[in-house]
């Protein structure tokens, strides 16, 4: 499947600034190793070492948040859209 | 230096004032150093206790998470992306992130200064209501831990 991830500015500099990446992937695990493929150590910023996704770091497909849907093993279809987002938060 | 039209800046003290006791966050795009738009977002703290506890950064062990919105804000996901597309779709930048201090000084704290790593080009504003009557806005950049304040113009249109 020809899958888009969009690709948040905070982790750009790994992408030579690209706001988007087209890969081939079957699932978001499968995704985000086809991008680590082709940009080594952007996986290891979205995923701990053993796999799982990092708490900090929420992944989308269509705009769908993967931990409502199967996690990283989400399928994906020709022509979806996959999103990253480190978390925004805080506090006093 | 960030510029801030008075209805967002007005904006933003209203809605950190309708959250309150409570935490708003939200972000700002523009252009350039200029707000153009404000996107208020929810604040899913309570649904981020385990994303806290793992850093050190609860308020309290054993804290409620049902009143954890009260000390910390955590955007919520969905809404934080489609707003970001929805900034990149109107060709505008993603300029700042904004929370309110419903009771402590408008100051990033060590919470905010550990994530705000994740977002080293943007502002950070924070809006304490300590004085109710006297709402304080203030931005800052923080890079590598190290905050700098930045003036904030309130501009009349």
């Amino acid at each position: 499947m020809a899958v888009t991830i969009l690709i948040p500015a905070p982790l750009r500099r790994f992408t030579n600034e690209q706001a988007s990446v087209q890969v081939e992937a079957g699932t978001v695990a499968e995704a985000l190793a086809a991008l680590d493929a082709e940009y080594p150590g952007i996986r290891d910023r979205i995923c701990e070492p053993d796999g799982r996704l990092r708490r900090f770091v929420s992944v989308f497909v269509n705009g769908r948040d993967v931990r409502s849907l199967e996690g990283l093993e989400t399928p994906l279809r020709d022509g979806d859209e996959v999103g990253i987002i480190p978390a925004m938060a805080g506090g006093q | 230096m960030i510029r801030l039209p008075r209805t967002c800046y007005e904006a933003i003290i209203e809605h950190a004032r309708r959250e309150a006791p409570f935490e708003c966050c939200g972000l700002l795009a523009g252009k350039r150093d200029r707000v153009e738009r404000v996107y208020p977002i929810t604040n899913r703290a309570d649904q981020a206790a385990d994303l806290f506890a793992e850093r050190g950064l609860m308020p309290r062990a054993g804290a409620d998470p049902a009143t954890l919105p009260a000390e910390r804000y955590f955007m919520d996901p969905e809404e934080l992306f489609r707003a970001l597309r929805e900034i990149e779709a109107q060709a505008l930048d993603h300029l700042a992130n904004y929370h309110s201090h419903p009771a402590t000084p408008a100051r990033p704290s060590r919470t905010d200064i550990e994530f705000a790593a994740y977002w080293p080009h943007v502002y950070h504003l924070i809006c304490s209501l300590a004085d109710p009557d006297q709402p304080d806005l203030r931005a800052f950049r923080i890079v590598d831990g190290q905050v700098t304040e930045i003036p904030i113009v309130v501009e009349d249109e």
